[in-house]
């Protein structure tokens, strides 16, 4: 028995690795569909969407970029398609340098379809009767961080003159419409790292905007202070979070369940393949830590 | 005295205008004069063009990875041919990515953007994704060859980590319907009061830190010594 | 399988940078290259599209519809002064020349000064402040539950699990709080009391950990779906 253990903790990492990565590919071909159960967190964002009246406007942010995509981008499909079957209002605005920009306009093409304003193309296909500038807009990245965020809550336009496909921003009745946070419900923040607590620790702390933050797994654990102290109305930690929001959006609405269903990738099909890696890793710890006591036991012996 | 007085007394100056401007946003003031009084108008401007001074800051590592990685070819030094990929794959997409961002909305721009965006979908997002998904190896490789049960540190670390990963394991919740609400206990309340912690401790240490840089004690970031 | 080339090359820098995982090589090295070079070319692209040329060369040079004087005549008044920004901006770039490098303290004063500035508000009202308050409302949820309705001057009806609760909450953030003041040396209560917090912090780091492994583990899923589905189509 101690042998085993011996080997198994001298064995070559690579073999680690080969057993991780199967992990991963696996269930993604074998579709699992495994449960997922409902935090508080995740439940107050939901029941915030369904309690607001139509024509509400809720200002996103993608403040992460291509390397928290698995985390964040079903978050951002979820919800600007929970917002518009909500008959909201969505605004689109990307402060983090590494990717935002290309992560806002690809998740806001996802969620509504193919739109092309500069040739004309400005219906949404995913929402007949929804359209860009209208019920939806984006108004692209802007470098400066927290200064930003202060100026918009001064004045929008002076920080964001133009939105995404270079038109002023005054062209589209909601860009127009929106010149401070006061003009908006509440600010979606899907985050890596520390542009989510800034919006907590600057806008609802000096502006009082009421902030909802999708973070990844890893900035999760400090998020949760920020949610028990209200500066957050609501968190998504994670993929876990992810699929969650998900589950809940799918059980109300069956059309974006469709939607969803039909992207190549969603939260649910990361959950299943989530859950089994990190039930291997579990084990992983489990054994290494039984392998060491038996060691230890075995060192006091002699 | 110019060159070290002067740095520092515009240090002071432009960290006072977002303070000031902070106590001067109150509603009551701006209520007479809806468009602002002068020191928000001036601190808004300052603002403004803080976003564009930051942006230059950005791009300041340019100049100086340029230099280094030249030297390093010219001397044929180790990794040299590395280096070339390295410039290439810079001048390359910095050249389609200038075009991209000055095109005006003509057909040129369609190019200009098509380009562009080719280099970000087959190089940047894939590149950058791997690098970090990297990670979840060497992060299942660490959990099982270092993390040891030593003492009751390690003990309640690994005790809570369990109880996360173990709290969002659906065959685990099935056998134990009540790990869901004890994970959740466990982040909610002594997670949360230990990030408060921190939290509060860090902002107070982060705040005294800027005290001291706005009233010029600290001086190391204009390459100045102490006393200097 | 993909017939697009851009999938080709994608999934070719994959694996690339995941062959280090068998062993360092010179494909490895190769991506790796690569991607530092292009990262700094996409920094450029988005500092310039989205900062300098909206924000800077627009308004200075009224390029673009959203400048034009016609559509907006008040909007070009002040835009000369944009020159202030641009010119502190080339500043900073007198570190390079080692002779007038000194000039450039001038401008990073004034970044560090506002940043500076802006962040010490930040923390002490964005985290110092509602975090304090919010734990003495939690330490003020449970006294008066225990004490007579004549001395709390009010009722509350706190279910013994939730006064549980804050207690073990306001226990943690004060003993986290004793821990990392190091203004006292650390013994008998204070000793005590700072072992306390460090039991907090490891519960919070084990926390940490599995979030940890679970987002890294998402990044991984990421490019797998991309190498079966978008690449290999077998998803």
């Amino acid at each position: 028995m101690t042998d085993l253990f011996q080997r198994l903790m001298n064995m070559d990492k690579r073999w680690l690795y080969l057993l991780v990565g199967l992990a991963a590919v696996i269930p993604i071909l074998l579709p699992l569909n495994l449960p997922v159960n409902v935090a508080q967190s995740v439940q107050d964002l939901y029941d915030r969407v369904e309690s607001l009246p139509a024509g509400s406007i809720v200002l996103v942010s993608f403040d992460y970029g291509p390397s928290t995509g698995p985390e964040n981008d079903p978050m951002a499909d979820t919800f600007i398609r929970h917002c518009l079957a909500r008959d909201l209002k969505v605004i689109c605005i990307a402060l983090y340098p590494l990717g935002g920009v290309t992560e806002g306009l690809e998740e806001l093409r996802r969620a509504v379809g193919p739109i092309d304003p500069p040739n004309g193309v400005l219906e949404s296909s995913s929402f007949p009767g929804k359209f860009y500038g209208k019920d939806f807009v984006y108004l692209g990245y802007k470098d400066g961080g927290q200064a930003t965020m202060r100026q918009m809550g001064e004045n929008v336009h002076t920080v964001f003159p133009q939105e995404y496909f270079q038109a002023p921003v005054t062209q589209y009745e909601l860009s127009n419409q929106v010149q401070g946070y006061g003009d908006v419900t509440f600010v979606m923040s899907l985050a890596t790292g520390i542009i989510g607590e800034w919006w907590a620790n600057l806008v609802n702390a000096q502006y009082g905007t009421p902030v909802a933050v999708g973070c990844t797994a890893v900035s999760a654990p400090k998020y949760f202070a920020y949610y028990k102290a209200g500066q957050m109305f609501a968190l998504l930690p994670g993929l876990k979070g992810a699929a969650e929001y998900e589950y809940l959006v799918e059980q109300q609405h069956p059309r974006i369940a469709e939607a969803t269903a039909a992207d190549v990738y969603n939260a649910g099909k990361g959950w299943d393949v989530q859950s089994i890696v990190y039930s291997i890793i579990t084990l992983f710890i489990i054994i290494g830590n039984v392998g060491f006591l038996v060691e230890r036991r075995q060192q006091l012996r002699r | 005295m110019f060159k070290k007085r002067l740095p520092l007394l515009l240090t002071f100056i432009a960290g006072m205008l977002p303070i000031f401007s902070f106590f001067f946003r109150a509603p009551a003031l701006l209520e007479d004069d809806p468009t602002g009084n002068g020191v928000v108008q001036v601190s808004d401007t300052f603002e403004q063009w803080m976003v564009i001074l930051a942006a230059g800051a950005l791009l300041l590592g340019v100049v100086n990875v340029f230099q280094v990685n030249l030297k390093k070819i010219s001397n044929r030094g180790k990794g040299w041919p590395y280096a070339v990929v390295f410039l290439t794959a810079l001048i390359v997409t910095a050249v389609f990515g200038l075009w991209d961002a000055f095109a005006r909305a003509d057909i040129t721009a369609w190019y200009a953007h098509a380009a562009y965006q080719w280099i970000v979908e087959a190089g940047f997002k894939p590149l950058q994704a791997t690098m970090f998904s990297l990670l979840a190896f060497y992060v299942a490789s660490a959990a099982f060859r270092a993390f040891r049960v030593r003492n009751v540190e390690a003990g309640i670390l690994l005790a809570a980590a369990l109880l996360i990963m173990l709290g969002v394991n659906p065959y685990v919740v099935r056998a134990l319907p009540f790990l869901p609400d004890l994970t959740q206990w466990t982040l909610n309340i002594p997670n949360a009061a230990a990030q408060r912690g921190i939290i509060i401790g860090a902002a107070l240490g982060a705040a005294s830190m800027a005290l001291r840089i706005l009233i010029g004690i600290e001086r190391s970031y204009l390459g100045l010594q102490k006393g200097e | 399988m993909s017939t697009e080339v851009w999938v080709w090359v994608a999934a070719l820098f994959t694996l690339f940078i995941l062959s280090f995982l068998y062993k360092d090589n010179p494909f490895f090295r190769f991506a790796e290259s690569a991607f530092a070079g292009i990262s700094m070319g996409y920094y450029i692209n988005l500092t310039f599209k989205n900062t300098f040329v909206p924000n800077l060369i627009a308004p200075l040079f009224h390029a673009g519809p959203a400048y034009s004087p016609e559509l907006y005549p008040g909007h070009t008044a002040q835009h000369w002064l944009l020159i202030v920004p641009f010119m502190l901006a080339l500043i900073l770039y007198t570190r390079y020349i080692p002779k007038i490098a000194w000039v450039s303290r001038f401008a990073l004063a004034v970044y560090v000064g506002y940043y500076t500035g802006l962040n010490m508000m930040q923390k002490l009202q964005g985290e110092v402040l509602p975090q304090s308050a919010d734990t003495i409302r939690s330490f003020w949820r449970f006294i008066p539950e225990r004490l007579p309705i004549w001395v709390s001057g009010q009722g509350h009806t706190v279910s013994t699990g939730e006064w549980i609760s804050s207690l073990v909450f306001v226990i943690g953030v004060l003993a986290v709080l004793v821990y990392f003041f190091f203004s006292a040396e650390h013994k008998g209560v204070v000793g005590g009391v700072g072992r306390l917090g460090i039991w907090f912090l490891m519960v919070s780091f084990g926390a940490a950990f599995g979030y940890t492994i679970m987002g890294r583990v998402s990044i991984l899923i990421g490019r797998v779906i991309f190498l079966v589905d978008d690449w290999l189509g077998l998803g």
